[in-house]
C-alpha cells in the first residue's frame, strides 16, 4: 500500500494535517492507496512513454545547443474543489479587467496618475512602457488578451497572486497534454468523478482572437508567430497552431506591403493576415520601431497594427502591467477602475518607493524576500534568510540608493503535493499557473499548469530547473 | 493556404523520408544477393555506394571499401548526410516545423522512427540484426506513408509531400537502374548460371520482384525488367508511375504552367528511350539524363513555390 507523507508546517493539497484526505481528492488517495508503489511506477512508466512517444518536449540550452528534452511529468496530480476554484476563477477575471484598464488608461489620458493612485514617477521609469503605444486603440480597449498569472498557497491555504505574466506566458499546451496523459493513466477515476474538462481552452483561443480582428473581418486569418524552432516554446507554439488552425509563421513568413496591410507567403502568393497571436517579444517584433537588429520580426508590423489592419495579441506595449512594481498596485488598480475589492488576494508586497513601507522593509529584510522592480526570471533577487549580514547591508544600500526599483514581500511556505519520486511518495512544493483570456469577454482555463520542485525542499519549479509538472483537477466534491 | 517556408519543408521532409526507405531496402536486398552468391561471384560491395550515390563522399572518408565500412557509411553514419539514420533525423527536423499542416499521428510516427534508428545504429550494421532493423525502417516509412494516405485532406502539404516523395522515388529507381542493370546488361556476354539472381536482386531493391511476376510471364529476363521499371506506369515505384504522379501533385499545386513543362521534359526523355534496353552504357547513360532532368524539376519547384535560389 502507498504510504503519503505530509510536512506538519505545511498546506498539502491533497491531504490534511493528520493524513486523512481533503474532501475534493478522497477518491484519489483512496486509488493511490490502493494501487501501491509499484502499480503506480508502473503508471508513471507508461505516462513517459507516452510523452516520448508523442513528442512532447521543451527545449533547453547547453553550450549554445538547443537540446530537445521529454517533458517532466509526475503522474500525481493536484486536486483542487469545484468550489474553490469558482472563486479563484472570479478573481482573476476581476485582476484581467482591471489591469487592461490599467494598461489601456496608461496609453492614453492615464487618469490613474492624475488621481493620485500611481505614481508618475513609476510610470516614467518602466522600462515596459513602450512610447510608440500611446494613442493606440486595440479593439475593447483589451491589451493582454492571454496571460498566466502564477497563484501559490501559504502554510495556512490561503491562495495568493505572486505575479502576472502578460507578455507571452507559456505553458498551456503542458496544461492540456497533462490532461491527456493523465487521463490514460487514471482512465478509472475520470469514469467515476467530475473533473472538469480542460479542452476548451484552444477554442475559447479561437474564438477570443476571432474577436479581436479588424473590423469587418468576420472569418480572419489567425497566424501564430514564433521566434523558430530554437525557442524554449516551439513545441507549444506549433501546438497552439495546430489546435486552432492557425498558420505557424516566422517573421521571415510575414511581410507589411504599402498599404499598411500585413501578408504571408505561401505558395499561392501573398495572403493577408488579420491577426498575429505573437509569442516573440516587444522589442522584437518590428525592427523598425524596437530592435534594429532583430530578425525574428517584420518590418512595418507596428505601423499595420497602429492603422487597425491587424490585431496583436499580447498587444505590443502590454508589458507595461507586467513587472512587480505594477504588481504591487493590482489591489489598489482593482479598486480604483472597478470599484470592487479584490477577490484574490496579492502577497503582501512592500513598495520602497513609499517612505513607512520601505522603513518596514529595511527593519525586517532579514525575513524578506528582496525583488528588483524590473527584472525577470530572478535576476537581483534576495532571500533575507539565507543572506549573510554585508549581503543584506548591500541590499539596504540599493534600496536607499534607488527606493522605486526595489520590493520585498514575505517568504511563504509553499503548498505541497504528494509526488513520486526514487519510488516513494513524498510531499513536493506547487505553484499553479492558470491562463485568462480577455477579448470581449473573459475566460479562465479550468485550473492551470501545476508546476512541481522535485528536488527535496526546492521551491524551484521552472522545468528548465529540474521543476516537474502534474495534471490539475477541479473536482466537483 | 501553405506557407512557402513550410512547402519547402514538407517537400523535403517527403524525400528525406524516402530516401530513408530506399536506402534501407537497397541496402537489405543486396545482402540477401550477396548471402546467395557463392564465393568469387560478384561480392564486392562497391555498386551499393554508386546506388546511393555516395561514391566521392563515401572515398573521401575511407580508404577500404568492405562490407561493414560501406553498410556503416549507408545506414549508420551522422556524418553521412545521405545515410539512413541522418535522412531520418532530417526528416524530422524538417517535419518539426510543419507539426500542425500534418496528422499528429505523422509526427509521432517520424518521431518514433527517430528515437528507434538512432539508439542502436550498430544493429544496423550488424549482419545478425542489420535486416530486422533495416525492415522496421521500411514499415515505419510505409506507415507514415498510410496516416497520410488514411487521415490527410487532400490539399497542398498533401500533394507537395507526394511530389517530394516521388521525385526522390524516382532518382533511387533510375540509380539501381543505372549502376545495377547496366552492369549486368553489360554482362550479358560472359553470362553466368546467377544472372537470374542478380535480376532478381534489382527487382528487390526497390520491393519490385512480385509485382513485376504477376505481370509478366514466364522467366526473369533482364530486358524486360528493365522495361517494366521504367514504363510500366501501374506500379509506383517505376520511373513512368512516379512521373505520373508528380503530374497529377503538381496539376494540384499553385501555378501549373510553371512547373509542367519539367514533367513534359521528363516524359519525352523516357518515350526517346528504347522498348527493350540491350546496351548496359546507353542505359546507363539515359538513366543520367533522367536524373538531371529530375534536378531541373526540383529546381523549378523550389523556384515557383519557395522563391529565389535554393
Amino acid at each position: 500500500m502507498a504510504e503519503l507523507r505530509t510536512s506538519a508546517d505545511l498546506w498539502d493539497e491533497l491531504l490534511e494535517n493528520d493524513g486523512s484526505p481533503r474532501a475534493a481528492s478522497s477518491q484519489l488517495v483512496q486509488q493511490l492507496k490502493g494501487l501501491g508503489l509499484a502499480e503506480l511506477q508502473q503508471r508513471q512508466d507508461l505516462a513517459e512513454l507516452d510523452i516520448v512517444g508523442m513528442g512532447i518536449t521543451f527545449t533547453v540550452y547547453s553550450d549554445g545547443r538547443g537540446i530537445d528534452r521529454a517533458w517532466p511529468f509526475d503522474v500525481v496530480p493536484r486536486v483542487i474543489a469545484a468550489q474553490e476554484w469558482r472563486l479563484i476563477e472570479q478573481g482573476l477575471a476581476q485582476r484581467l479587467r482591471a489591469i487592461n484598464m490599467f494598461i489601456d488608461d496608461v496609453y492614453h489620458e492615464q487618469c490613474v496618475v492624475r488621481d493620485g493612485v500611481f505614481p508618475a514617477e513609476l510610470l516614467a521609469h518602466s522600462v515596459n512602457f513602450r512610447q510608440e503605444c500611446v494613442g493606440a486603440n486595440p479593439k475593447f480597449g483589451v491589451w493582454a488578451h492571454i496571460s498566466g498569472s502564477d497563484l501559490v498557497r501559504d502554510g495556512d491555504g490561503t491562495m495568493y497572486v505572486l505575479e502576472d505574466n502578460l507578455r507571452v506566458p507559456s505553458g498551456v499546451s503542458y496544461m492540456l497534454e497533462n490532461r491527456a496523459i493523465s487521463k490514460r493513466a487514471f482512465a478509472d477515476l475520470f469514469a467515476k468523478q467530475s473533473i472538469l474538462p480542460v479542452d476548451a481552452y484552444t477554442d475559447e483561443l479561437n474564438r477570443m482572437l476571432t474577436s479581436i480582428a479588424p473590423d469587418g473581418v468576420s472569418e480572419p486569418t489567425i497566424a501564430v508567430l514564433t521566434p523558430g524552432i530554437y525557442n524554449s516554446a516551439y513545441f507549444e507554439h506549433s501546438f497552439l497552431a495546430q489546435r486552432i488552425g492557425a498558420a505557424l509563421v516566422e517573421g521571415i513568413d510575414l511581410v507589411v506591403s504599402d498599404d499598411d496591410c500585413v501578408y504571408m507567403r505561401t505558395i499561392d502568393g501573398l495572403e493577408r493576415v488579420h491577426v498575429i497571436y505573437r509569442r516573440v517579444d516587444d522589442l522584437f517584433i518590428d525592427p523598425e520601431v524596437f530592435r534594429e537588429d532583430s530578425t525574428l520580426g517584420v518590418p512595418g508590423l507596428m505601423r499595420a497594427w497602429r492603422a487597425g489592419n491587424v490585431a496583436i495579441a499580447n498587444a505590443p506595449g502590454a508589458g507595461v502591467a507586467d513587472d512587480k512594481v505594477v504588481y504591487a498596485w493590482v489591489p489598489d488598480l482593482i479598486r480604483y477602475y472597478l470599484h470592487e475589492e479584490p477577490l484574490l488576494p496579492n502577497v503582501p508586497t512592500y513598495r520602497c518607493v513609499y517612505d513607512d513601507e520601505r522603513q518596514y522593509v529595511i527593519e525586517h529584510i532579514a525575513e524578506l524576500v528582496i525583488k528588483p522592480a524590473n527584472e525577470s526570471g530572478g535576476y537581483g533577487l534576495l532571500i533575507g534568510n539565507r543572506a549573510s549580514r554585508t549581503e543584506l547591508d548591500d541590499a539596504i544600500a540599493r534600496i536607499e540608493a534607488d527606493p522605486r526599483n526595489w520590493v520585498a514581500q514575505p517568504t511563504l511556505a509553499l503548498s505541497t503535493v504528494p509526488t513520486l519520486c526514487d519510488g516513494v511518495l513524498e510531499p513536493r512544493h506547487v505553484d499553479l499557473r492558470p491562463f485568462i483570456l480577455s477579448g470581449a469577454t473573459s475566460y479562465v482555463s479550468a485550473g492551470g499548469l501545476t508546476r512541481v520542485a522535485l528536488r527535496k525542499g526546492s521551491l524551484i519549479v521552472n522545468s528548465s530547473q529540474g521543476g516537474g509538472s502534474k495534471d490539475t483537477w477541479i473536482v466537483e466534491a | 493556404m501553405l506557407l512557402s517556408r513550410v512547402a519547402d519543408n514538407l517537400y523535403w521532409g517527403a524525400r528525406y523520408m524516402e530516401r530513408a526507405e530506399d536506402t534501407a531496402r537497397v541496402v537489405r536486398s543486396f545482402t540477401d544477393l550477396i548471402l546467395d552468391l557463392p564465393r568469387g561471384v560478384a561480392s564486392s560491395w562497391e555498386p551499393l555506394l554508386a546506388v546511393a550515390g555516395s561514391r566521392e563522399e563515401y572515398d573521401a572518408g575511407h580508404v577500404r571499401a568492405q562490407e561493414s565500412d560501406i553498410v556503416r557509411f549507408l545506414v549508420a553514419d551522422q556524418s553521412n548526410g545521405g545515410s539512413v539514420v541522418s535522412s531520418v533525423a532530417s526528416a524530422r527536423e524538417n517535419l518539426r516545423t510543419t507539426r500542425e499542416v500534418l496528422p499528429r499521428e505523422a509526427w509521432q510516427a517520424v518521431n518514433d522512427l527517430y528515437l528507434f534508428t538512432s539508439r542502436d545504429t550498430e544493429s544496423g550494421v550488424d549482419r545478425r540484426s542489420r535486416s530486422r532493423y533495416l525492415g522496421r525502417v521500411m514499415t515505419d516509412c510505409q506507415r507514415l506513408d498510410g496516416v497520410l494516405s488514411g487521415m490527410m485532406r487532400r490539399d497542398q502539404a498533401y500533394e507537395l509531400w507526394r511530389l517530394g516523395q516521388m521525385v526522390e522515388r524516382a532518382d533511387m529507381t533510375t540509380r539501381v537502374l543505372g549502376v545495377r542493370a547496366a552492369s549486368l546488361l553489360s554482362a550479358a556476354e560472359s553470362s553466368d548460371d546467377f544472372d537470374e539472381v542478380q535480376w532478381m536482386g534489382v527487382l528487390k531493391s526497390v520491393t519490385a520482384m512480385q509485382m513485376y511476376q504477376r505481370s509478366q510471364r514466364g522467366p526473369i529476363e533482364g530486358a524486360s525488367v528493365v522495361s517494366f521499371l521504367l514504363f510500366d506506369k501501374t506500379f509506383p515505384r517505376s520511373v513512368a508511375g512516379c512521373v505520373q504522379r508528380m503530374r497529377s501533385a503538381l496539376s494540384r499545386l499553385p501555378r501549373p504552367h510553371d512547373t509542367l513543362p519539367a514533367v513534359d521534359a521528363l516524359e519525352a526523355l523516357l518515350a526517346t528511350l528504347p522498348a527493350q534496353a540491350t546496351d548496359g552504357v546507353a542505359l546507363d547513360e539515359a538513366m543520367d539524363r533522367v536524373q538531371a532532368a529530375l534536378a531541373d524539376l526540383n529546381m523549378r519547384v523550389y523556384e515557383t513555390f519557395v522563391g529565389g535560389t535554393p
